[in-house]
């Protein structure tokens, strides 16, 4: 009974469900121990728990298989469509078997039993858990593997709960709620202080009158991002934003929209480069190529390592009570615990903050590389040195300079995963 | 093991990247179109309204303030007016009464004047009868004292009673 309230505030909640689970772990893995006494099954590995996987993990509930989609090429040279529910499904139908896939070591995964042949894989497969290790078909071989994986699931998760939440919103604005009165409900409230957030705080100041035309692009990155940031903070979450496969399709989108807002002037800035001599061109113009593709690789790399990151310090953080508690013994892992929980709940509110923050740089990135491509000005004559252009001031934005409005140029002081957070938190 | 684990982090399964190309591009799509569409116009004409009724609103308030202004301006006008028609009549009366008791006093004096001239016309013109009236008596009696021989004295006395008897004016 006395939950109810507390649930009304959802940080709270929270919290307070992630320091249940927090506290459990440890007590059910301490009692795994003195129940195997095994060493390995003690072993917290951070690393494979930020990986995916073909399953959803509700340790120490079981493990929940997702279904293998493949598209194989048989022996005959034919493709084919094959379903399975599960990876043991797909194993115990016989046209697959465990080992590695797509040229990762089988002891990648090892078990405690491998050999460490890597050529050996008939030996290792015998043995291997299909899930850890991977499937190969009995015969052809794989030519797209479609199938879920965890972040998959959250990933789709994701967009799901943006659906749930935004097209009833987008029904109601339609509907004249918020158009032509005050929005109603915190929902809505909510929502839209995000909303007007990232478009008064990134897309105007980025890209100027243009910003409406790609304030969905900008909207979807940033919720998106935004919720799976989030959904990896609950208890048996994953992470989608901490692969590397996601964080690319979202920069290859953010790509991709660049070179269609490139203006002449853009693509005229990086083939020929006005008001450089004519030898420097030939070193300009691969930079200026090599650009086009570095900015959303950044991203990508951005994203991935900060999201993955928060996470292997959390999971480290509770790792260290099962080393010291493995090392020194029970006592002293209980004695961790004292010190890690608290270390570990202060991480996690930091991983909620980055979440935001993320969320909100790959949206201004994205933002401030559209709004650079999409930027007009007029040619460069030889006397309008002091006359400065969008394109120009926001290459100065996003090289750490700003002007003071009569062209003179002054260093901001450069921004740092820090600045940006205090930004983010202070008050517009 | 650990570093080949963390491979397994960078190497991107293709899988995903298929499912996130799809789901993220539905996603574009069906928000864009059903959900920042209508919330973005949505505030967008929300704002331009709230601007344009505080816009409204500033003009009415300075038209407002314009017309308490004039209507200011009008009433101080109007009470000036009153005043100094108030004065003006004031004035008009005060001097309407001067000349009414000039005129008057004017009148009584004409009056009085016309009065004594009239008392000594009268008066004259009494006397002139009186004397006229004396002589001729006096010239009866003369003519009786001429009848009846008087002497000196008699006569003497005689006129001089007659005259006694006749009144001083």
């Amino acid at each position: 009974m006395f939950l109810v309230p507390r649930l009304r505030t959802l940080p709270a909640f929270l919290l307070s469900l992630f320091a249940v689970v927090l506290l459990a772990g440890p007590v059910s893995a301490q009692g795994h121990e003195d129940a195997q006494d095994v060493v390995h099954e003690e072993e917290l590995d951070a690393l494979h728990h930020s990986a995916d996987g073909f399953y959803l993990d509700f340790t120490p509930g079981p493990k929940v298989q997702l279904p293998r989609i493949f598209v194989v090429r048989g022996e005959d040279g034919g493709l084919g469509f094959k379903f399975f529910g599960s990876t043991t499904a797909a194993v115990e139908s016989g046209e697959f078997v465990a080992g590695a896939a797509h040229g990762e070591d089988p002891e990648a995964h090892g078990a405690p039993d491998d050999h460490g042949e890597a050529a050996s894989t008939e030996s290792a497969e015998a043995h291997a858990d299909p899930l850890e290790a991977g499937i190969v078909p009995a015969h052809g071989e794989i030519v797209a593997d479609l199938s879920f994986t965890r972040h998959t699931i959250f990933m789709m998760l994701a967009a799901l709960m943006l659906l749930i939440i935004f097209l009833p919103l987008g029904a109601k604005y339609r509907k004249g709620i918020g158009r032509t009165s005050a929005p109603k409900g915190r929902l809505q409230n909510a929502m839209e202080a995000l909303v007007i957030y990232v478009r008064e705080e990134i897309a105007k100041p980025t890209m100027g009158d243009k910003y409406a035309k790609y304030m969905p692009y900008l909207l979807s990155a940033f919720f998106f991002i935004l919720f799976g940031n989030l959904l990896g903070l609950f208890p048996f979450g994953a992470t989608m934003t901490s692969n590397i496969a996601v964080t690319a399709v979202l920069a290859g989108f953010t790509f991709v929209v660049t070179q269609f807002a490139g203006t002449k002037d853009y693509w005229g800035h990086i083939f020929n480069p006005p008001g450089v001599p004519f030898l420097v061109k030939f070193i300009m113009v691969p930079i200026e190529f090599l650009g086009i593709f570095t900015k959303p690789f950044a991203l990508a790399i951005r994203l991935f390592a900060n999201m993955t990151a928060g996470h292997l310090v959390i999971l480290s953080l509770i790792g260290l009570i099962f080393s010291f508690g493995q090392i020194f013994g029970d006592a002293v892992g209980w004695g961790t615990s004292l010190a890690a929980v608290p270390m570990t709940v202060f991480v996690y509110c930091l991983e909620l903050l980055i979440a935001f923050i993320q969320a909100y740089v790959f949206t201004i990135l994205s933002a401030l590389f559209i709004g650079m491509a999409a930027a007009e000005h007029e040619h460069h004559g030889h006397d309008d040195h002091h006359d400065q252009t969008a394109h120009e001031k926001a290459v100065q934005v996003s090289s750490g300079m700003s002007t003071d409005g009569n062209g003179q140029i002054y260093h901001e002081p450069e921004k740092t995963v820090g600045t940006e957070a205090v930004l983010a938190l202070a008050p517009a | 093991m650990t570093l080949l684990v963390a491979s397994s982090l960078l190497s991107p399964h293709f899988g995903l990247i298929f499912w996130t190309l799809i789901v993220f591009a539905i996603l574009l799509f069906v928000l864009g179109k059903y959900a920042w569409g209508p919330m973005v116009g949505a505030l967008d004409e929300r704002e331009k309204t709230i601007e344009e009724s505080l816009t409204r609103a500033e003009s009415a308030l300075e038209e407002a303030r314009k017309m308490q202004e004039d209507n200011e301006a009008a009433r101080r006008d109007a009470e000036r007016q009153a005043q100094s028609i108030l004065r003006d009549a004031r004035d008009a009366s005060d001097q309407l009464r001067t000349e009414e008791v000039e005129k008057t006093k004017a009148q009584l004096a004409q009056m009085q004047e016309q009065a004594r001239a009239d008392i000594e016309r009268e008066k004259t013109q009494a006397l002139t009868a009186l004397r006229s009236e004396v002589a001729s008596l006096a010239i009866g009696a003369a003519g009786k004292i001429l009848d009846e021989n008087l002497d000196d004295d008699r006569q003497r006395k005689l006129v001089d009673s007659f005259l006694d008897d006749l009144p001083q004016n």
